[in-house]
């Protein structure tokens, strides 16, 4: 449809008005046509200096960040003050004669080591007892650095604290007999009986799938009383934690753990906010630990051997 | 520089546009053009924004429901007082019907209330009644939290002076006449012999009973057929002397003392079970489930064996880490037993247990004494108590 002499184009068409007048006013270049409009030189030389700030900043190494004062007063003093509640085996536990153990004892261990390592100074880790309820608070009025007490992650506090990189999932998992070789998901356990510790987290769990998947949901008083029904028939599959199998599987066997956990109950350690370098030393550590293998081996030490019975 | 201004060609000129020289364009059939243009615009745009905005939630009462049971005396100490989103209160009540409880108990802070002297904002909490009674539950309401304006500058919400008691009981009748009809049972303060629920000015038993005195004839003037619900007392050991908080059971025994007898018409009892089995005898040297059963005597000691008492907190907390917490089995467990033993109390009228749902996350151990989460995910513990009432 051919247009009226009004109509603007942008095609190389008849010429209009106001392209008219760019010419009669000195005119300017249009790109169509494959022509360059001058406008675009301006646009290509700010992009270029942009990238040449954007290739210096990420090619040039930047100057360290100043460590943070809770960072330089562990190295100075050559101490990691931890707030524990030591009351949580197998993670944390007090033998009543001042002797902690647990396998977030024996986590604070390796990073007073690699810390003493990479600093080439001794670091030690002093503990300070307080209630559960009571660390955040504590940890905030600066009693201790951080607080590695089998801390489960919580996004609503995030405000408050820094959380380390997980180091364990405490979640609850299938639980199926060594010779169940079909069970990889719950999808599979679809009108199965299932057995649960009343209450717990695999409890809530199921009911939240038993209207869709059609569980035949049985309750225990305890995560033991229902791995021993799975021992012996009585249910294909028991929803618990890590600790609660390894307890039992230590002693009698014949149940296996398959799959990711089914809830993610990530266990973490926290620190301050205003203690970034602490934060990154530590999960440097930990993710070395998940690298080279020590912390599997502190799975197979604390959760595995000994277990939550200890 | 003269200018050309391009006119565009409209109905009128067969669509052939026409250029003239500025000085001479007719510039306001222009302007006015223009001007119509951008009203279309803005016009669109504000279709689009109407169209694009989430439409307001619709929540009405709905119609009249009525809780089925088998255990009429469950109940569950709701707590709506700061849920601010209507749905979410319907959605409380929903849930507590569906769980087949029949009685709930909420705080309704006075300060919420009237938050300038004499002037009562009742909106919330009509719509907190409401809602609750459309699901076929009966209220009992606590009454507490003093306004800035009845108290001494910072002091906290829970200090209230005796001058101010004829003030409180104003307050007090005012509720009751309003709410007529539709809550019956009001509970005076809350664990007055804590210290800090009595405003850190030293626990006097004597004290709450001149509180009783001056609210009761308030209250029964507005409505003869309320029932006013005394003590709501902290269950502990505390030794005689303890500044913080003094024993429950002495606490109720001086208040009979100084004549608080005549001044309520049941007692509140709050009854937590701690580490203890619900059926654990009751003892004074222990906090546990049937401790209920000493208040109780002292009443009938002091000649009120004809009042009821109603538990309006109490129950089991499964925290995994809380030294005062069993395992969320034996929570359950014992909750089931307790709501069974009330059935079997005749003395007692209703076992309004702590708490339904908190509407944010405490983030301590408290979050553990919860039937629903926040987000309204019932736990097991709903799920066996509505089992249990049901059957």
């Amino acid at each position: 449809m051919p247009r009226g002499n009004s109509q603007p184009s942008t095609d190389g068409g008849p010429q209009t008005a106001d392209r008219r007048h760019q010419k009669a006013s000195g005119g300017r270049r249009s790109a169509v046509g494959g022509r360059l409009r001058i406008g675009t030189l301006p646009l290509a030389l700010a992009v270029l200096i942009a990238l040449t700030i954007y290739a210096f900043v990420i090619w040039f190494p930047k100057p360290p960040p100043k460590p943070d004062a809770t960072w330089v007063h562990i190295l100075d003093a050559g101490e990691l003050r931890v707030g524990i509640d030591p009351s949580f085996p197998p993670f944390e536990s007090d033998d009543a004669k001042g002797n902690l153990y647990g396998l977030d004892i024996a986590l604070a261990s390796e990073l007073a080591r690699a810390w003493s390592s990479a600093n080439e100074t001794p670091i030690r880790v002093e503990y300070v007892y307080s209630g559960f309820d009571g660390l955040y608070d504590a940890l905030k009025a600066k009693q201790f650095d951080a607080i590695i007490s089998a801390l489960p992650y919580d996004p609503k506090k995030t405000e408050d604290v820094s959380f380390s990189h997980s180091y364990f999932n405490s979640g609850p998992r299938i639980v199926v007999r060594e010779s169940d070789a079909m069970t990889k998901t719950y999808y599979d356990l679809m009108g199965k009986p299932i057995g649960v510790e009343l209450g717990s987290t695999g409890d809530a769990f199921a009911r939240r799938w038993q209207r869709r998947l059609k569980f035949d949901l049985r309750t225990y008083n305890t995560p033991a009383d229902a791995l021993r029904a799975l021992r012996l028939g009585q249910v294909d599959a028991v929803f618990t934690d890590l600790v609660a199998f390894n307890d039992v599987w230590r002693v009698e066997g014949g149940i296996k753990q398959v799959g990711d956990p089914l809830v993610s109950e990530l266990v973490v350690i926290a620190v301050r906010k205003d203690t970034p370098t602490l934060l990154a030393q530590i999960n440097a550590v930990i993710d070395a630990m998940k690298r080279d293998g020590r912390m599997e081996k502190l799975y197979a030490e604390w959760l595995v051997a000994r277990g939550g019975s200890e | 520089m003269g200018g050309v201004v391009q006119v565009q060609g409209g109905k009128g000129t067969g669509g052939q546009g026409r250029v003239l020289p500025r000085s001479s364009a007719p510039l306001f059939p222009c302007i006015v053009k223009r001007g119509i243009r951008i009203l279309e615009a803005l016009a669109l745009l504000a279709l689009l924004c109407a169209l694009a905005a989430p439409p307001p939630i619709l929540v009405t009462l709905g119609p009249q429901q009525t809780v089925r049971t088998t255990n009429p005396k469950v109940g569950v100490h709701t707590r709506v007082t700061d849920e601010v989103e209507e749905w979410k209160i319907k959605k409380n009540f929903e849930m507590v019907r569906e769980m087949d409880a029949s009685w709930v108990v909420e705080y309704f802070p006075w300060e919420y209330i009237e938050n300038e002297e004499g002037q009562f904002d009742w909106a919330h909490a009509d719509l907190v009644v409401e809602h609750a009674r459309r699901q076929g539950l009966q209220v009992i309401a606590r009454l507490g939290f003093v306004p800035r304006w009845a108290r001494p500058k910072d002091s906290v919400t829970s200090y209230l002076d005796e001058a101010r008691y004829p003030t409180f009981a104003n307050f007090v009748a005012e509720f009751v006449r309003h709410f007529a009809g539709r809550v019956q049972h009001i509970v005076i303060w809350n664990e007055p012999n804590v210290n800090f629920e009595w405003g850190y000015r030293g626990i006097a038993p004597a004290g709450y009973a001149r509180m009783l005195q001056a609210v009761y004839p308030r209250a029964k003037a507005s409505d003869p057929s309320v029932q006013i619900l005394a003590g709501a007392l902290a269950p502990t050991l505390a030794p005689p002397g303890t500044v913080d908080a003094m024993n429950d059971l002495d606490y109720l025994q001086q208040m009979y003392d100084a004549g608080a007898k005549d001044y309520f018409d049941a007692l509140a009892i709050h009854a937590y079970g701690w580490t203890a089995p619900a059926d654990e005898a009751p003892s004074v040297q222990r906090v546990n489930f049937s401790r209920a059963e000493l208040l109780r005597e002292i009443m009938v000691r002091n000649g009120d064996a004809d009042k009821h008492a109603f538990i309006t907190e109490g129950g089991w907390n499964d925290h995994p880490r809380w030294t005062k917490a069993v395992h969320p089995a034996e929570r359950i467990a014992y909750t089931l037993r307790a709501y069974e033993i009330c059935r079997g109390w005749d003395w007692l009228a209703a076992c309004a247990l702590w708490a339904f749902r908190y509407p944010f996350p405490a983030q301590t151990y408290l979050d553990y004494f919860t039937f629903v989460t926040p987000e309204f995910d019932p736990k097991p513990i709903y799920y066996e108590v509505q089992k249990y009432a049901a059957r």
